[in-house]
């Protein structure tokens, strides 16, 4: 964009100071459109407000904690498989009621599968038509998860994928790739790992991290966090953004 | 020939075919032409590229801002999230699809929404950016600021919004299908349909056999959801397993290595 705005913009020569940071096309068109929105009726501030509120909790400690009880309760594991959103309910998550829609949330929809993996089957986890996943149990997706490239190749060299992550399958291991393009959404139950005899749930919930669930990588004794990525930094981040480092 | 996810014409679509003249003649016009051109942008399974680096990235505010904005236009009624994938993720076309960024293309996709259904005009949007913009603090932030709250009660709303609550998103349609036409275990075969316009069978499983893995729900085909199209009878889903050597020539992993995807009943006919 050009200079449309009116202030004086003097930047150019270095006398005076302050720069204005720029501000993108995108921050200038979400405010007008909500603004026009609110003035239309089509809803409320308050309304974005509340959805916002909702938003900013979602993170994957719920599905870490499914996966850790399934480990220890086959019963629960049983529910798991076989009603995933009752099993959620368990955990504290209510697909249906937890949004402020009443309807569930709009883009995620009211249905979760549970992948469970055994010693001879690896699930991993893709949309490869956007970025379709289990947000209110697991979070927003990472960045990686919506690129072309993850979404390209992970349905064609799922091993030679894999690997780039630190995940090299053995031959005896067969690998199942979820194309998530419609209303299910999908959420790997890994297998327990060995080394983990006589550890509680919340032991065992530290060890769950969000790239196990999608598929990316294996629990193990002593990883309670993703591994080190870089990390792309935001010009004015949501206020309180934790580092990467503390997403589990 | 698994598939043409590979076709030559797609992977020069990006920026622009590459034509000494950029005028075409309509005799001798190719079908595997017509299939690229027609070939939605977000359908990029199994096409080739290179490795990159995996990141993360911390969210910008006006990306939180904004997922929040097209969530609630589907929460109040005004769209569905079908109709927002169609309007970000496929009618900008390859070249804006893949060069804006991921919450850019939301924000365009409910600006688009807004002015198609009438709620406000482009000229109206096109004043209040101009008029925002002015308004921007040395340090670059910018809140709402609306000048007056509109009345809600005459705003046309979508049947959606009302008729999912306490039920759910696909459970709202249950019950309105029929019989599934098909069972766990049946071989099926992904339907060689042409695309237009709007799909989420992907290509790369066209033509292909496999066999049901789960009878998921009924709803309204994404074909019609990303329409507004509310009149339409639901349609079973199905999740399908596929042999990746099956998918992909040459595949490259272990025999056994499998995929799966979930299909409606319109894109699937039995298999022997």
């Amino acid at each position: 964009m050009g200079k449309s705005s009116g202030h004086d913009d003097t930047a150019h020569d270095g006398t005076h100071a302050p720069m204005v940071q720029e501000v993108t096309d995108f921050e200038v068109l979400e405010i007008a459109l909500r603004e026009l929105a609110i003035e239309k009726g089509l809803f409320t501030a308050e309304d974005h407000r509340h959805y916002t509120e909702w938003a900013e909790q979602m993170g994957p400690a719920p599905a870490a904690r499914l996966v850790a009880r399934a480990w220890l309760d086959p019963g629960f594991k049983e529910l798991a498989l076989t009603d995933a959103l009752a099993a959620s309910r368990e955990v504290g998550i209510d697909w249906l009621h937890d949004p402020p829609t009443g309807f569930g949330s709009p883009s995620d929809f009211t249905l979760l599968h549970v992948l469970e993996d055994t010693p001879t089957l690896h699930h991993v986890v893709v949309c490869t038509l956007c970025s379709c996943y289990p947000r209110p149990i697991l979070g927003n997706s990472p960045e990686w998860y919506r690129t072309p490239n993850y979404r390209r190749r992970i349905v064609r060299w799922p091993r030679q994928v894999l690997a780039e992550f630190g995940l090299h399958l053995p031959e005896g291991v067969q690998v199942r790739v979820e194309d998530s393009n419609s209303k299910h959404r999908f959420l790997v139950l890994p297998v327990r790992p060995d080394g983990t005899e006589g550890w509680t749930e919340d032991q065992l919930a530290e060890i769950v991290t969000r790239d196990c669930m999608i598929g990316v990588a294996l629990p193990r004794p002593g990883v309670t966090s993703n591994p080190s990525r870089p990390e792309h930094a935001a010009a004015r981040p949501i206020a309180g953004h934790q580092p990467t480092e503390e997403i589990r | 020939m698994p598939n043409s996810a590979m076709g030559d014409h797609v992977s020069q679509l990006r920026p622009a075919l590459h034509e000494f003249e950029d005028w075409v003649y309509p005799d001798g016009f190719a079908h595997s032409l017509f299939e690229a051109f027609m070939k939605n942008p977000h359908d990029v399974g199994g096409e080739p590229d290179a490795p990159a680096v995996f990141e993360e990235k911390q969210e910008e505010q006006w990306e939180l801002n904004t997922f929040v904005t097209c969530e609630v236009l589907a929460w109040r009624g005004i769209w569905t999230s079908e109709e927002r994938r169609r309007l970000g993720n496929v009618d900008v076309g390859r070249t804006q699809y893949h060069g804006l960024p991921y919450y850019g293309r939301w924000a365009l996709a409910a600006s688009r929404i807004l002015v198609e259904k009438r709620y406000i005009t482009l000229g109206e949007l096109i004043e209040r950016v101009a008029e925002v913009r002015q308004r921007q603090s040395v340090d670059g932030a910018l809140t709402a600021d609306p000048r007056t709250t509109g009345d809600g009660t005459a705003v046309v709303r979508n049947r959606h919004h009302a008729e999912a609550v306490g039920k759910g998103d696909p459970q709202c349609f249950a019950g309105q299908a029929g019989d599934p036409r098909f069972a766990v275990g049946d071989p099926v075969r992904v339907r060689q349909l042409p695309t237009l316009f709007y799909t989420r069978t992907q290509e790369y499983l066209r033509g292909v056999r496999g066999t049901v893995a789960k009878v998921s729900y009924e709803t309204v085909l994404p074909e019609d959801e990303a329409f507004d199209r509310e009149d339409l009878r639901p349609k079973w889903y199905y999740i399908v397993r596929f042999e990746m050597t099956d998918l992909w020539e040459g595949y490259a992993g272990l025999p056994g290595d499998t995929l799966q995807a979930e299909l409606s009943e319109m894109w699937l006919e039995p298999a022997d």
